[in-house]
């Protein structure tokens, strides 16, 4: 192993992995401090099915839901997500920067500088589940709430194995491919598809045990926050992890290094014949860089493709017949359950009982906000702050165009986008309530795709300003994705607390799902909130980025 | 070449934080000259580019380019520039002719039986995506964009970086013909030879601060110049050290060797009236060694 490059890496990547815990510390204070003003015995009448699908333990306490919730969902994706940023960011990284020629052409051995890479993030993500292992005796001695018999070593442990499955995923793939953003890319959509399954298989009769298939299941399945350390899942993602770190470390040394050199795609190819030249050189040449707002989209079609066939068939057209295909014994259960329990999925209240409920709950409540602001925040965070990272501003402003008109030009694109996955969730949902013949109103399906088209909207044009406030890509992704992620937790938490309530107004969340568009349709006051909080942070943007200095870098 | 100013700074400053980039600066470049802008690496060539071009806000003082004001005026001025960055970087996705065109497209077209002369005349290919070319190629795409809208104002930062002598000498000759057509080219260049063949005048720039302001040639004649001067017998060191204007005295037999600043008239006669001269030789100071001079810290200044 490098010392330096451990060293080097660990120093780059530790302030992430700081804030992230002070935020989910944060965070645990406040879902503590929330349950410890409810009554909990709404919990203990629920059937023990119910409570384990919910991942809440046979005498739940207040400490142990918090702890679920916080851990269980917001924390395991942080971790996760900061694992596999430091994973496809191992090779792939260096040789998105240019760097990797530097670097190996010291007398160090591809190998040295992986292992370096992979134990710099082993400790990262480790040092992090001990601090949330930490931290949650910390704030409940804070509030004075007893921690039970919880085994939050073990839930740590947990938390860290499942984090580096993802990272080694990753890691593999950028190592085999050199592209950091298919490495990401793929890795996220593999963690997002196993959250969906975990919670959608085990409830389906005889489809139990598709959800082993997903290594979501691993995580805690076996509810180590009670029940210890479950060595049998551990076991399945920890050789996962051994065999994911052999085939990087093969995919590295087997390849050619990237270097500026972008490849030859299958555009290329038909650019290069005869017979489709003239066609595919207007679409591909001409076409594409006639506006800054095509040649901006065009650079994320790769993004849209996955998106928007995501949305479509797996979380839209699969829906439909899934439901039915549910345990409708099971679903009966679902209408006592008190709406305090969708806090964990942020779905403002919905009900699995109806295929409206199921749909708010599944495909709306976190996967379409979330895909349309992979789309948005990319999109707003690399619009200008991306430019600046790859030194072309200074080129591209060179040409007699305004500031403005750039950031408006790449605002279009986003909004293109975002219209674009709205799309394709309305089409995917209206198709699969069709084929499950669930009969969920068409007006209504695309009133709540709308509504998730707007939001990530909003969220799109916070991470516009953030990159036209800083011109730095990290700040604009990182700053974005935590406000998401605070401003979700209080909408989700807003109906247990009327403090909360009060501060869930200020969030984009409260103007998507609490009105329930799937079953009453429509709230146009909703839409124009949302409408008026993009265009209000896009006009900041054109402010923010006309007075300041852009960034040299390079 | 004409004294009409094309770009003008007035008392230009840039801060950040402590540092302080670039300090009153004032330069007056005319129109249809090259202008070598010259200066040690941090020196401010790159700040002052960038404030000019409105990429970066001057601290205090302002900048103007064909008479518009290089903030307010930002978009007209681009209109009539070209620019090669420094740090030249483009889109690896796309051709050399995509990105011709989608600056073309932002400029409202350009005329392209111009570009594709200029093309052949760089031997730049057009064909292959930035991403696969060799720094060289890259490099001539830039110019390209930078030339094809017959820009009134060529704003160059170390433009034939990574072209080979002969595409250098390729692009010198045409630097001098847009410029005889009435371009105004400001050159900022490590490549001094190439300075010293293109540049009317020379500016140096040290610590953010004009230290020379001159036309090289009479930068060139105010310089320290290498003397050899062979006598008919042997002669001593000492004679010629308290000479205004001599340093760096070498003696061998009859063969004296000196740096010397001044005019050469001075020496001449000084020396003529007490020795026997057999031959006189001088090395004409180039740019190179102005330079070193200007940039030492003890340097000298004019």
């Amino acid at each position: 192993m490098l010392a330096t490059v451990f060293t080097k890496t660990t120093r780059d990547r530790w302030k992430g992995m700081a804030i992230a815990v002070i935020s989910l510390a944060l965070l645990l204070l406040m879902a503590m401090s929330v349950y410890r003003d409810i009554d909990l015995s709404i919990y203990t009448e629920l059937p023990e099915v119910f409570l384990s699908l919910m991942g809440i333990p046979d005498g739940a306490d207040v400490a142990s839901l918090a702890v679920g919730v916080l851990y269980g969902f917001y924390g395991a994706l942080t971790l996760a997500g900061l694992a596999v940023s430091m994973g496809s960011a191992s090779v792939a990284g260096e040789e998105r920067d240019g760097t990797i020629g530097l670097l190996l052409g010291n007398p160090k051995s591809r190998t040295n500088v992986l292992v370096s890479k992979a134990a710099s993030m082993l400790l990262l993500v480790g040092l992090g589940a001990l601090a949330l292992w930490g931290t949650a005796p910390l704030v409940a001695g804070i509030l004075d709430v007893r921690m039970g018999g919880m085994q939050m070593g073990a839930y740590a442990l947990h938390l860290f194995v499942n984090a580096i499955f993802y990272g080694f995923l990753a890691m593999a793939i950028g190592a085999w491919t050199g592209k950091r953003g298919l490495a990401s890319g793929v890795t996220a959509g593999v963690m997002a598809l196993g959250f969906v399954a975990v919670g959608i298989f085990p409830i389906i009769e005889g489809w139990e045990n598709v959800a082993k298939a997903f290594p979501w299941n691993y995580f805690d399945n076996g509810q180590p926050v009670i029940n210890g350390i479950q060595w049998g899942d551990l076991s399945v993602l920890l050789v996962a992890s051994v065999v994911l770190a052999a085939i990087a470390l093969v995919g590295v040394n087997r390849r050619d290094l990237r270097g500026q050199n972008v490849g030859v795609t299958l555009l290329d190819r038909l650019r290069a014949n005869p017979m489709t030249q003239k066609v595919v050189d207007r679409l591909a040449g001409a076409t594409r860089v006639s506006r800054i707002w095509i040649k901006t989209a065009s650079e994320h079609q790769g993004l849209l493709i996955i998106t928007a066939y995501l949305m479509f068939f797996v979380m839209g057209v699969l829906m439909g017949p899934l439901y039915g295909l549910m345990d409708k014994t099971l679903l009966s259960f679902a209408d006592q359950i008190p709406k305090e329990l969708y806090a964990f999925v942020g779905a403002g209240g919905g009900s699995m009982s109806t295929a409206e409920g199921f749909y708010e709950v599944e495909t709306f409540g976190l996967m379409a906000p979330i895909a349309v602001m992979v789309v948005t925040v990319v999109i707003g965070a690399q619009a200008l702050a991306g430019e600046e990272q790859d030194s072309t501003m200074g080129l591209l402003l060179a040409n007699p165009i305004k500031r403005s008109r750039v950031l408006l030009e790449k605002a279009w694109a986003m909004v293109v986008y975002a219209i674009a996955v709205g799309f394709f969730t309305f089409a995917g949902v209206w198709l699969g309530s069709l084929i499950g013949g669930l009969g969920i109103g068409v007006g209504n399906i695309a009133a709540t795709s709308f509504l998730a088209t707007l939001v990530g909207l909003a969220f799109g044009a916070l991470a516009l300003a953030l990159s036209a406030a800083t011109g730095r890509v990290k700040v604009a992704v990182f700053g974005t994705v935590g406000v998401a992620l605070v401003f979700h937790l209080v909408n989700s938490f807003a109906s247990l607390n009327d403090t909360l309530a009060a501060w869930a107004r200020w969030t984009p969340f409260n103007y998507y799902l609490n009105s329930h568009p799937l079953v009453n349709g429509m709230r146009w006051g909703d839409a124009a909130v949302l409408t008026g909080l993009t265009v209000v942070l896009v006009a900041l943007s054109v402010v923010l980025f006309q007075r300041r200095d852009l960034r040299q870098t390079g | 070449m004409t004294d009409q100013i094309a770009i003008h700074t007035e008392k230009l400053t840039k801060h950040y934080g402590d540092v302080h980039a670039l300090v009153d600066l004032d330069i007056d470049v005319r129109t249809g000259e090259i202008f070598g802008f010259l200066g040690p690496n941090g020196a401010g060539k790159t700040t002052t580019i960038r404030t000019i071009l409105d990429e970066i806000r001057p601290t205090s003082g302002k900048a103007s380019i064909l008479g518009l004001d290089s903030h307010e005026d930002s978009v007209k001025i681009r209109q009539h520039i070209g620019y090669v960055p420094g740090d030249l970087a483009m889109y690896p996705n796309l051709t050399g002719r995509d990105t011709l065109t989608y600056f073309a497209n932002l400029r409202g077209g350009v005329d392209w039986d111009y570009v594709d002369e200029l093309t052949e005349r760089l031997e730049a290919d057009l064909s292959k995506k930035v991403g696969d070319l060799s720094s060289g190629n890259r490099q001539k795409v830039g110019l390209l964009q930078a030339f094809m809208n017959r820009p009134k104002v060529l704003i160059m930062d170390e433009p034939s970086s990574g072209l080979d002598p002969l595409m250098q000498r390729a692009f010198q000759k045409l630097m001098r013909e847009v410029a005889a057509e009435g371009t105004t080219v400001f050159l900022s260049s490590h490549t001094l030879s190439e300075v010293q063949r293109v540049a009317d005048r020379v500016g140096i720039i040290r610590h953010g601060k004009l230290i020379a302001l001159e036309a090289v040639a009479s930068l060139r004649s105010k310089a320290i110049r290498k003397v050899d001067l062979y006598f008919d017998g042997p002669v001593e060191a000492s004679v010629f050290k308290p000479l205004p204007g001599v340093r760096d005295v070498a003696v061998e037999n009859n063969h004296v060797r000196l740096s010397f600043d001044g005019q050469m008239e001075t020496l001449l006669k000084v020396i003529t009236e007490r020795f026997h001269v057999l031959d006189i030789s001088t090395e004409a100071a180039d740019l190179e060694e102005i330079f070193l001079t200007y940039y030492r810290d003890e340097g000298v200044t004019v």
